[in-house]
C-alpha cells in the first residue's frame, strides 16, 4: 500500500479518504474500470471514496471511477488510479478536467487495533462471535464496545425500533430515529470495525426459539441485555443446553444500581439465582411503558397515570458502569488462556454475580457513605458473590419443582372456604353467575 | 414451550395431589399446548380452568376459567381489573391474574398455579355472595 498518500495541509480542502481494502480489492478482481460510490459530509469538506455503497447516511453522494488509467475525459465526481503495486492517485474532476489531490487511507483491518495491542489479542478477537439480545441503552453500547475491541462477529436480536424515549441512553441518535435496532446498531458496529460480520434478527427472539438455540451454539458467549424475564430464562435454558457462557445484566429502579450475572457452563444458571435472597426481581428499572404492559411488568388494568409513575429512567451515567462490567467479563471471557494484557483478571473476576450501586437508595440505604466506609459496601464500587447451583433447579439441576408456599396457599384457601360457607348471600335476586 | 421432562415432573406432583381425572394436557407437541383442570367448590359448583402452556415455564401462563363469568353486578368479566383480577379474556373466557411476572419463576409448579385458581375461584363465590370486590379478600402480587 502507498503509504506516500499522506494527508494534506489542514488548509487544503477536500479532505479524501480512499478505502485502502477497497484498493486491495480492485487490484484482484482484474478489471482495468470500475465505478463507486463518493460520500462526503456535506459543508465540511469531507469525503470517503469506497468500491461499493454504504449503509451510513451521509449528506450527499456522488462517484468514483477507479482505474488503472483515469480516462481523458471526465466521467465522474472523482478518480482513482490504482498502480499495480498497490499505489494510488487521487483526481477530482473539476472544470472539466481531473485534478491530482493529497488522500489518506482508510485503514486495513489488521492496522484498525494497533492501539490495542499488547492489552488485547485482537487477532484472537476477530474471530470470536458475540450474540447480543436486546439492543437497548445496555445491548447498544456493550456492542459497539466490543466492536472496539476487536471482536469480529456478532449476532444481533431485537425486534424494537430506536424511538424517542431512546434516544438519551441509546447509542443511536436523533436522525436515526425509526430505524430498526439491528440495522442500527449494526451499522455503528461497521462504524467502528468496517470488517466485522454482523447478523441481523429483528425478531422477537421468544418466539423462534430454534434460530434462538442455532445462535447461542454459533457465539462464543452470549449478551442478554434484554429488560423481560420471558427472554432471560428462555435464554439460560438454551445456554444450558448449549453448554456455551452468557452475562445477563440490568438496572434496577431508577439505575440507582444495577447487577451483573455470568453464566459459566457447569455452574449455577440464572435460574439458580432467581429466588435466592440477593436477587430481586420485582427491582428492575422500568423504562419503558409499551414493553413493559407486553411483558407483564405493568399490569394492564393499571391506567396510563399509574404506569407513568412506574417508568421511572435512570440517567445514562448510571448505566455505564454495568454495561462497562458486562464488556470486561465479555472480554475475559473470550481472552481466557490467550496471554493478553488482560489475564490477570481472570483472577479478579472470578464471580458470578455483581452488584453495583449509584447512590445510597431504597436497596442500597443502608450502605456506608463513601467517606470512612472501611470494608463496609459503598456506593460505586462492585461487589462480587458466588451463586452456587442450586441443586433442585429445574433448568441445570435435578429439577424438583417449587411448592414452597403451597401450604400458605391452602391455608388461606381454607380461610376462604370457610368464610365462603359462614356467609349468607346477602342479596339473592340477582345472583349472576351464567 | 413446555417439554416432555417438565410436563413429567408436572404430572409426577400433580398426580401427588389431585386423582388423575381432574386434569388433562391437551395438544401437547404442537404450538399451542394447555392443561385443562376441573375444580368442584365448597358449594358444589364445578369450574373448568385451562392453562396455557405455550410459553410456559419461562413466562408467566396465561389462565381461564373456560367460561364468561359475572359479577353480583352482572358485568362480563371480560376486561382487566384490578379490584377483580382479571385480564383481558380470549376464548370467551374470563382470564385469571395469578401470578406478576415480577413474582414469577420457571420453577413455579402448575399444581402452584391450580391452587392459586381455586384460591380465585373461591373468593369470587364470596363476591357473588357479598358484592365486594376480590381485592377485598385477596392481596395483589407484584
Amino acid at each position: 500500500m502507498d503509504t506516500s498518500l499522506h494527508a494534506p495541509d489542514a488548509a487544503e480542502l477536500p479532505i479524501v479518504y480512499i478505502d485502502g481494502e477497497d484498493l486491495r480489492r480492485f487490484l484482484a478482481s482484474g478489471v482495468t474500470e470500475q465505478t463507486g460510490y463518493s460520500y462526503s459530509w456535506e459543508g465540511e469538506g469531507v469525503t470517503h471514496l469506497h468500491l461499493h455503497p454504504l449503509r451510513h447516511a451521509f449528506g450527499s453522494t456522488g462517484s468514483v471511477l477507479f482505474c488503472r488509467q483515469a480516462p481523458a475525459e471526465v466521467v465522474a465526481d472523482y478518480a482513482v488510479e490504482v498502480a499495480a503495486d498497490g499505489t494510488a492517485r487521487l483526481l477530482i474532476a473539476a472544470d472539466d478536467s481531473w485534478h491530482e489531490h493529497p488522500a489518506m487511507l482508510i485503514p486495513a483491518q489488521s492496522e484498525l487495533f494497533s492501539r490495542s495491542k499488547g492489552i488485547l489479542e485482537v487477532g484472537a478477537l476477530a474471530g470470536k462471535r458475540v450474540m447480543i439480545v436486546g439492543l437497548g441503552s445496555f445491548g447498544s453500547q456493550i456492542a459497539i464496545e466490543l466492536a472496539k475491541a476487536g471482536v469480529g462477529s456478532f449476532a444481533l436480536m431485537d425486534f424494537d425500533r430506536v424511538e424517542l424515549h431512546n434516544l438519551m441512553r441509546h447509542t443511536c441518535v436523533a436522525n436515526e430515529l425509526g430505524r430498526l435496532k439491528t440495522d442500527a446498531i449494526a451499522d455503528a458496529i461497521l462504524g467502528k470495525n468496517p470488517y466485522a460480520e454482523v447478523d441481523r434478527y429483528p425478531v422477537n427472539i421468544n418466539r423462534h426459539p430454534d434460530l434462538m438455540l442455532s445462535e447461542v451454539e454459533r457465539a462464543d458467549i452470549v449478551i442478554c441485555a434484554t429488560d423481560n424475564n420471558e427472554s432471560r430464562f428462555n435464554l439460560s435454558r438454551t445456554l444450558v443446553e448449549a453448554g456455551k457462557p452468557g452475562i445477563f445484566g440490568r438496572a434496577v429502579t431508577r439505575a440507582e444500581g444495577g447487577d451483573v450475572f455470568i453464566y459459566r457452563p457447569g455452574e449455577a444458571c440464572y435460574s439458580c439465582l432467581i429466588g435466592t435472597g440477593m436477587f430481586r426481581q420485582g427491582e428492575e428499572e422500568i423504562t419503558d411503558e409499551a414493553s413493559a404492559r407486553r411483558d407483564g411488568r405493568i399490569a394492564s388494568y393499571m391506567s396510563a397515570a399509574d404506569a407513568d409513575a412506574v417508568v421511572q429512567v435512570g440517567l445514562s451515567a448510571d448505566i455505564e458502569p454495568i454495561c462497562n462490567m458486562m464488556v470486561k467479563l465479555t472480554l475475559v471471557e473470550l481472552s481466557r488462556g490467550l496471554d493478553t494484557g488482560i489475564a490477570s483478571l481472570e483472577d479478579e473476576l472470578v464471580y458470578n454475580y455483581y452488584i453495583w450501586a449509584n447512590r445510597r437508595e431504597r436497596r442500597h440505604a443502608n450502605w456506608s457513605a463513601m467517606p470512612n466506609a472501611g470494608a463496609k459496601p459503598t456506593i460505586m464500587r462492585w461487589y462480587g458473590a458466588h451463586i452456587a447451583t442450586d441443586p433442585s433447579c429445574t433448568i441445570c439441576g435435578m429439577g424438583s419443582l417449587d411448592l414452597g408456599a403451597v401450604d400458605e396457599d391452602m391455608a388461606l384457601l381454607q380461610e376462604i372456604q370457610a368464610l365462603n360457607a359462614s356467609t349468607l348471600d346477602d342479596n339473592t335476586d340477582d345472583s349472576t353467575e351464567q | 414451550m413446555i417439554d416432555s421432562t417438565r410436563q413429567q415432573m408436572e404430572t409426577q406432583v400433580l398426580n401427588h395431589y389431585l386423582p388423575a381425572t381432574a386434569y388433562r394436557f391437551m395438544d401437547i407437541g404442537t404450538s399451542q399446548p394447555y392443561l385443562m383442570m376441573g375444580m368442584l367448590t365448597n358449594s358444589g359448583k364445578t369450574y373448568t380452568i385451562r392453562i396455557d402452556l405455550a410459553h410456559f415455564p419461562e413466562s408467566v401462563p396465561e389462565v381461564y376459567v373456560t367460561k364468561m363469568l359475572y359479577t353480583k353486578q352482572g358485568t362480563a368479566m371480560d376486561s382487566p381489573s384490578a379490584s377483580m383480577h382479571t385480564l383481558s379474556s380470549k376464548y370467551g373466557f374470563t382470564r385469571i391474574c395469578h401470578y406478576g411476572s415480577n413474582s414469577w419463576s420457571p420453577r413455579v409448579s402448575l399444581y402452584k398455579i391450580f391452587i392459586k385458581c381455586r384460591l380465585w375461584v373461591e373468593i369470587y363465590e364470596l363476591h357473588l355472595k357479598t358484592g365486594r370486590p376480590m381485592d377485598y379478600y385477596l392481596n395483589h402480587q407484584s
